[in-house]
């Protein structure tokens, strides 16, 4: 007899940081609008979304903002009945935005500590794409910092530097039995870094309007000795061996083009159109460290295309006190159905959203919002695995931050 | 300004619904119905050991729950079915008849073991065969292991010296001359799986193409037609609707492809390099030296006769002319033509049958051709025909895995919906494992 060669198609964990992770929630501000306002929203939060509007602002300020996302799926394969779910969980992502310049200067400094794309999603062990995916849980860490400068009045360019650090945590079930009779199991998990820049300019004319034009590069962010961890039966444990992996994930460049005005003296409406640059997501390789007939290095064809997203929203200043707003928007998926994952079962996705901001005291101010993003059912028969079925999505976020200024 | 407002309100109103109702997306695009055309309220499976869920050399607990006809009726709750009984042996006498296990992989070699324990043996024939603890509820799956067509007519394979799977499911003092057609076309069924015939051609294939008995004879062809006919006459004397399989292909299975010339050869040559050539005896008495084309069966590699002397003979086993591989351990190319065609020709009678009867088929001759070659990627999992690492076939070799059976009920549901216009939800295979591993 022929000596045992595994025909196992090994795991090519497609972790990927898809349009379908990004979820912008690094002001409540602009989740309020569903994502539009970088040329309405003059402040710290503008190291994220419009880095050539820090210079404007009035004094300095600090703020802390946190999101509950709720990312929930649900799975029904092709020709059956039963509809798998993702488990409930809630992922927090956070930020926090530090602004620093002398009064009456022309420029001004700051720091943004954001996550613009993660998530978590479990599957279980129990659905028909066990063997694609298990849960995934990630996250993408951005330290910004950021200089603008105010050329005139009306015109502010600002400049930052990107570096990411990178988190992920994956499993999937392996097609072998214990004794049991249990599938077997790989986990990996792993921190990446990664750094780019991102530049802004911003240009307004009072009472009549505001322009934001930002760029983001592209973050290559490399994974290095990542742990890989099988659970396999013991007669097969010599051949996937515990290693590490490395791996490296383009996070896409970005340009974002905000516009705003006012309709009256106390609401404004602003419109933004991202544009992401995805189409550098062609395939994602995994090398193992040790490699055995049945562990070798993976490489998984992705072939995103270019993703875009329109955002518009209201900005309703009732009282000096307290501002309302709402908008909605649309999101033009990257991924292409046959490419489609577990990981993000992405798909072009309408939002809605709510928002507040309170001035508690000249000093403190508190803002929340609530925004609801639905994906469009997705049919899809996967290249990689076969899996055949409709993905539906919905993702919540409420928020809440909190701004001290100076 | 008023409007704006006023949209705001509609816009606050409209977010607080979506937040109620869309918490947890919905997906509602199948839904089950058994269709005008068949009515599966009594669902009956008849067959062989692959009906009754045989896997790994024997008949026991875990393979009788996972055999494809009960995969199926689980199915068919949501569409009708009132119940599905099974002759499951008990907790305690789980392991049934006994079965093959792997018990190490030494340097990828697999090593099995027989489980002896938990067995449902009542006691022995007057030949010494194991007779197994009676089952004489009424049951759904009638899937006797080695039934065959032609057996299904005969006298006294329900007796004590008959086939031991069916002698367990009839009552004490049942008539001799009783036959399994007679059994089980009177339960007032309303729907049946049909998979006989395997055993037919496949009884004489595993036996080398040697026909020592009643098992291992090889059914013609004129035989075969008549009593497939017969058989349906009596399954569909109602119009009942059912579906019937087709048998595999010999060099499809690994029971066939595993034991391979060049690696019977090296394993000699790791210990006598001088050794160039092994020989056989081919079908008709012939000895030659042996090719690539002859496929030897599974059990020979275990049987570890090969370079074996004996004081009455004293010229080692299959490597010298004047003691050549026996005939019934090899499959030579003019033996596995005659068996394609017969597979070929039984095929073609199922086929007309179903059309006759107007019933749906279940190919499985050319699904577990696919399995074979390119192989099938199932969400992500790889199945091809390989032994023990294919997660189609069991460790015997011929019969399915759990993972096997899921798939053979997804290709009958297939074929049922498509036949008859129901909707029968599928299996999520991917929760039924392949081979254990130690």
């Amino acid at each position: 007899m022929r000596k045992l060669l595994l025909g196992l198609l090994l795991a090519s964990p497609s972790l990927l940081w898809a349009q379908g992770s990004q979820v912008n929630t690094q002001s409540q501000k602009a989740v309020g609008m569903a994502g539009a306002g970088s040329a309405l929203f003059v402040d710290e939060s503008s190291i994220f979304y419009s880095p050539g509007a820090l210079a404007k602002m009035n004094g300095n300020a600090v703020s802390a903002n946190v999101s509950a996302i709720m990312y929930r799926s649900a799975f029904q394969e092709a020709g059956a009945n039963e509809v798998y779910d993702t488990k409930f969980k809630i992922t927090p992502p956070f930020s926090v935005f530090a602004t620093f310049s002398p009064e009456g200067a022309r420029w001004k400094a700051g720091l943004g500590i954001y996550t613009p794309f993660g998530g978590s999603v479990n599957w279980g062990e129990e659905w028909p794409g066990k063997y694609e995916l298990n849960h995934l849980q990630m996250r993408a860490i951005y330290i910004q910092p950021t200089i603008s400068y105010k050329i005139t009045e009306n015109l502010g360019i600002g400049a930052g530097f990107v570096y990411n650090l990178g988190l992920v945590d994956l499993s999937r079930s392996l097609p072998v039995s214990g004794p049991d009779g249990k599938s077997g199991r790989a986990e990996l998990s792993g921190t990446g870094t990664g750094t780019g820049f991102n530049v802004g300019a911003h240009y307004h004319v009072e009472d009549v309007f505001a322009l934001s034009v930002s760029y983001r590069s592209k973050v290559n962010t490399k994974l290095k000795n990542g742990d890989a961890e099988f659970t396999v039966p013991d007669a097969l444990a010599s051949s996937f061996p515990n290693t590490t992996f490395n791996a490296e994930l383009p996070l896409p460049a970005s340009l974002n083009i905000g516009l705003s005005f006012p309709v009256s003296s106390k609401v404004d409406i602003a419109a933004d159109a991202t544009f992401l640059n995805y189409s550098v997501y062609k395939k994602l390789v995994f090398d193992y460290k040790d490699n055995t007939p049945v562990l070798t290095d993976t490489e998984q064809e992705k072939n995103y295309k270019n993703g875009f997203s329109g955002k518009i929203g209201v900005n309703y200043q009732t009282t000096p006190k307290l501002a309302l707003r709402a908008g909605m928007g649309y999101v033009a998926s990257p991924v292409r159905a046959e490419y489609v994952s577990p990981e993000t079962p992405d798909n072009d996705r309408i939002m809605g959203s709510i928002g507040f901001t309170y001035g508690i005291s000249d000093k403190w101010e508190l803002s929340g919002a609530y925004v609801l993003q639905h994906l469009k059912s997705r049919h899809v028969t996967s290249v990689a695995t076969g899996l055949s079925g409709i993905y539906e999505t919905n993702i919540h976020a409420p928020g809440i931050s909190l701004t001290y200024k100076w | 300004m008023k409007n704006i407002l006023k949209n705001i309100h509609l816009y606050i109103g409209f977010a607080s619904v979506a937040l109620l109702a869309s918490c947890k997306p919905e997906i509602e695009s199948f839904k089950p119905s058994a269709g005008e055309q068949a009515n599966f309220s009594k669902y009956i499976a008849i067959g062989n050991s692959l009906t009754a869920g045989f896997a790994d050399g024997g008949l026991y607990l875990e393979g009788q729950q996972v055999a494809f006809p009960n995969l199926i009726a689980t199915q068919l709750q949501q569409v009708g079915n009132k119940s599905f009984n099974s002759p499951f042996f008990t907790e305690d006498q789980r392991n049934g008849s006994g079965y093959l296990r792997l018990k190490a992989l030494i340097n990828g070699q697999p090593q099995m073991e027989s489980v002896t324990t938990e067995l449902a043996v009542r006691g022995v024939n007057t030949e010494g065969k194991p007779l197994y603890t009676k089952y004489t509820e009424e049951i759904h799956n009638y899937g006797v292991p080695g039934m065959r067509l032609d057996m299904a007519f005969a006298p006294y394979i329900g007796t004590a010296m008959g086939n031991p799977y069916f002698e367990r499911l009839l009552p004490d003092n049942t008539d001799p001359m009783y036959t399994y057609k007679e059994h089980v076309t009177s339960k007032d069924h309303t729907f049946f799986t049909f998979w006989l015939g395997n055993n037919d051609v496949l009884g004489y294939a595993t036996n080398g193409a040697v026909e020592e008995d009643a098992t291992s004879k090889l059914t013609d062809v004129a035989t075969f037609k008549h009593l497939y006919s017969s058989f349906l006459k009596d399954l569909t004397t109602n119009k009942q609707k059912g579906i019937l399989a087709t048998i595999p292909d010999v060099t499809a299975i690994p029971y066939f492809t595993t034991v391979t010339r060049a690696a019977l050869l090296a394993t000699v040559q790791a210990s006598a390099p001088e050794v160039e050539q092994l020989f056989i005896e081919t079908g008709d008495g012939s000895v030659r030296p042996a090719t690539d084309e002859d496929l030897f069966v599974l059990p020979f590699s275990s049987a570890g006769l090969l370079g074996q002397v004996t004081p009455e003979l004293p010229i080692p086993y299959g490597l010298h002319p004047k003691n050549p591989i026996e005939s019934k351990y090899v499959l030579d190319p003019a033996e596995v033509t005659i068996i394609k065609q017969r597979v070929e020709d039984f095929n073609n009678i199922i086929k007309e049958n179903a059309k006759q009867y107007d019933l749906a088929v279940a190919d499985a001759y050319t699904f577990l051709n696919q399995v074979k070659s390119p192989g099938i990627m199932y969400n992500g999992l790889g199945i091809n025909a390989s032994f023990i690492t294919g997660n189609a076939f069991s460790l015997d070799g011929i019969h399915l895995t759990p993972l096997g059976n899921a798939l053979m009920a997804n290709l009958f549901i297939d074929a049922i919906n498509k036949t008859y216009g129901s909707n029968i939800s599928k299996i999520n295979a991917s929760n039924y494992r392949g081979v254990k591993f130690p």
